[in-house]
């Protein structure tokens, strides 16, 4: 026992000398521990308290993130187990973001304000989520990302299930922790696989490459897909997206633009950082590639094809949003390894539109009970605000000049089209047709809500609840910013 | 002499029967059985690997996690089921159906 003393002292020195690189997450723990306290001792003095702790440590998690950019990248922290380059702090800011815009959705959200169990519970378990994906863009390592991948898992499903106000929000919930507790478990098994195929868990490490090339292929393609279940799961491409439309249906509309987004930015980032571990030449990253071409492209058919016959508006950009998941699988493709600027704009513009889509859904569903297209008829004349944003998000959505959406969709088809002149690999020239192809097919269900709204008159008007604006200006301004990042996209691409 | 053969074979056997529960789906405790059980599959997995890693205990010390947030996510799903059965009056996957396409 005393042999292993000065081996620890050297590991926990190690350790501390990593910290620094892991500001963001600590001030997150202090944030996380602060809210449990406020939510427990001061929410009675002060309803608002553990709003704003949540709020002021995702604004400093977000600001340290930023600091770190100007930093030197550091090498082996905690022992390898997470890389911290720029594309981490990049993705850290754009979560803290859109974790901020939950925050601010659900502190306006009539369901949530006067439910018997408060919010300051809500908050606690979405900081802990917003660790593990901070921790899920900078994974390095299976078993940390296996410990990222489940922190955001438990949370989501809790989440999902905080409200159980009515049946369909509990079955919701069920079937989000069923499906997600069977790919985790799969995912486990294939990460069990391949430590044993390779006997070492870091995936960037050059003894991991060197197990993958010599073992069997079968094996490796075998682990591969399982550990691809986990993270297909995350991302919701085909064929893992079946619980996506009865979980985002059935979730508190605030939840569902958090999951929309959130675990989506991270998912990607995961995706992008094993994909480029391996090189190019070695078998598994050949397979791997294979898998994600076939995915991204039945991802985007199936989504957009779907989408189409969805006459629930929450279902409807369920199924979009699958449709988007192939579009960033695409452009994690055809990005090279070290030009990001693609998947960032489109992950930032992509997570706005959706928040922005889900905040006037949950202004429309209070406001007038409707949640199908058939009852927003005649909703442009009553609420002409609200569905002159939502008809302008949809624009975007689509890819319409002069909106992000369009700007993005650009971006994306001209990575993949020099990443084809550069490989002449057939597969991108097949997922530019279709994506090109289900852009078209988009437009149709995007302007159903605008010919629903405008075009149809109601056969009486809605009875209008009344409610805070918080949420409509807040949609206002997703939908300013939106369209100002497609007219001058140097902003943030630059 | 047990090898490493036998406790693959062994966790490929109780990842099967897991599996055949989840599919099944005769009741949403059973799930998470199978659940259970195609978890500690992997765990035994990871810990007959870890054997031949001895510098680091990769397995050994993933094994510890693993167990961990499998007892975590256990815990809200059961917190979640017994939800459903509130609104329900049941707990059977197939006659929870009122999301569908």
């Amino acid at each position: 026992m005393n042999s292993m003393l000065p081996d620890i002292t050297e590991k926990l020195d190690h350790i501390l000398s990593g910290l620094p690189a892991l500001t963001p997450e600590l001030v997150l723990i202090a944030a996380f521990i602060a809210s449990i306290l406020t939510g427990l001792f001061v929410d009675r003095l002060w309803r608002h308290s553990t709003f704003f702790i949540t709020v002021i440590g995702m604004a400093l998690s977000a600001l340290y993130s930023g600091f770190l950019l100007y930093e030197p990248n550091a090498d082996g922290v905690l022992f390898g187990m997470v890389a911290t380059d720029a594309f981490g702090q990049y993705m850290r800011i754009l979560i803290a973001l859109v974790c901020m815009l939950f925050v601010l959705f659900v502190n306006a959200s009539p369901d949530f304000r006067v439910h018997r169990k408060k919010t300051a519970d809500l908050y606690s378990i979405l900081i802990a989520v917003q660790i593990g994906l901070n921790l899920m863009t900078l994974a390095t390592n299976w078993l940390m990302t296996f410990v990222a991948i489940e922190m955001v898992s438990i949370g989501s499903y809790l989440m999902v299930g905080y409200l159980a106000k009515e049946a369909r929000q509990t079955e919701a919930a069920m079937k989000y922790v069923l499906f997600g507790a069977v790919c985790s478990a799969v995912m486990l098994y294939g990460m069990s696989l391949l430590y044993g195929l390779t006997g070492n868990l870091d995936y960037t490490s050059a003894q991991h490459i060197q197990g993958l090339n010599d073992a069997s292929p079968l094996l490796v393609t075998l682990a591969l897909l399982f550990v691809f279940t986990g993270i297909g799961f995350k991302l919701t491409f085909v064929p893992f997206h079946f619980w996506t439309p009865d979980v985002y249906q059935g979730a508190p509309t605030p939840v569902t633009a958090f999951l929309s987004t959130a675990p989506k930015i991270a998912g990607i980032a995961l995706l992008a950082h094993i994909l480029y571990a391996w090189p190019e030449d070695s078998f598994a990253y050949q397979n791997l590639r294979l898998m994600l071409v076939a995915a991204a492209a039945v991802t985007m058919l199936w989504g957009n094809l779907a989408a189409l016959r969805q006459t629930d508006v929450k279902r409807m950009m369920a199924y979009s949003s699958i449709g988007h998941t192939g579009f960033l699988m695409m452009a994690v493709l055809a990005y090279s390894a070290q030009d990001y600027t693609v998947l960032l704009y489109y992950l930032a513009v992509y997570s706005l539109m959706n928040m922005g889509v889900f905040m006037l859904t949950g202004y429309i569903e209070s406001r007038t009970g409707a949640v199908n297209v058939a009852q927003y008829h005649g909703l442009g004349k009553s609420m002409p605000l609200a569905m002159i944003c939502f008809t302008l998000i949809m624009i975007s959505l689509t890819g319409i000049p002069p909106t992000s959406g369009f700007v993005a969709k650009l971006l994306v088809f001209t990575a993949v089209f020099h990443d084809w002149q550069a490989t002449g690999e057939i597969g991108m020239v097949v997922l530019l047709i279709i994506g090109a192809l289900t852009t078209v097919i988009s437009l149709f269900f995007y302007f159903k809500i605008p010919l629903h709204a405008f075009l149809k008159t109601a056969e009486k008007e809605p009875e209008m609840k009344p409610l805070r604006y918080s949420i409509l200006w807040l949609a206002v301004l997703l939908t300013v910013v939106i369209w100002i990042l497609g007219i001058f996209p140097n902003w943030l691409v630059g | 002499m047990i090898t490493l053969t036998h406790f693959l074979v062994v966790g490929a056997c109780i990842f099967a029967i897991g599996l055949y529960a989840v599919i099944a789906r005769r009741n949403a405790i059973l799930v998470l059985v199978g659940i259970e059980l195609m978890i500690n599959a992997a765990i035994l997995n990871l810990v007959a690997f870890g054997r031949y890693d001895s510098t680091r205990y990769g397995g050994q010390a993933f094994a510890l996690f693993a167990i961990v947030l499998a007892a975590a996510g256990v815990a809200v799903a059961l917190a979640i089921i017994l939800n459903v059965y509130k609104h329900y009056k049941t707990i059977n996957p197939e006659d929870i159906n009122k999301l569908r396409d």
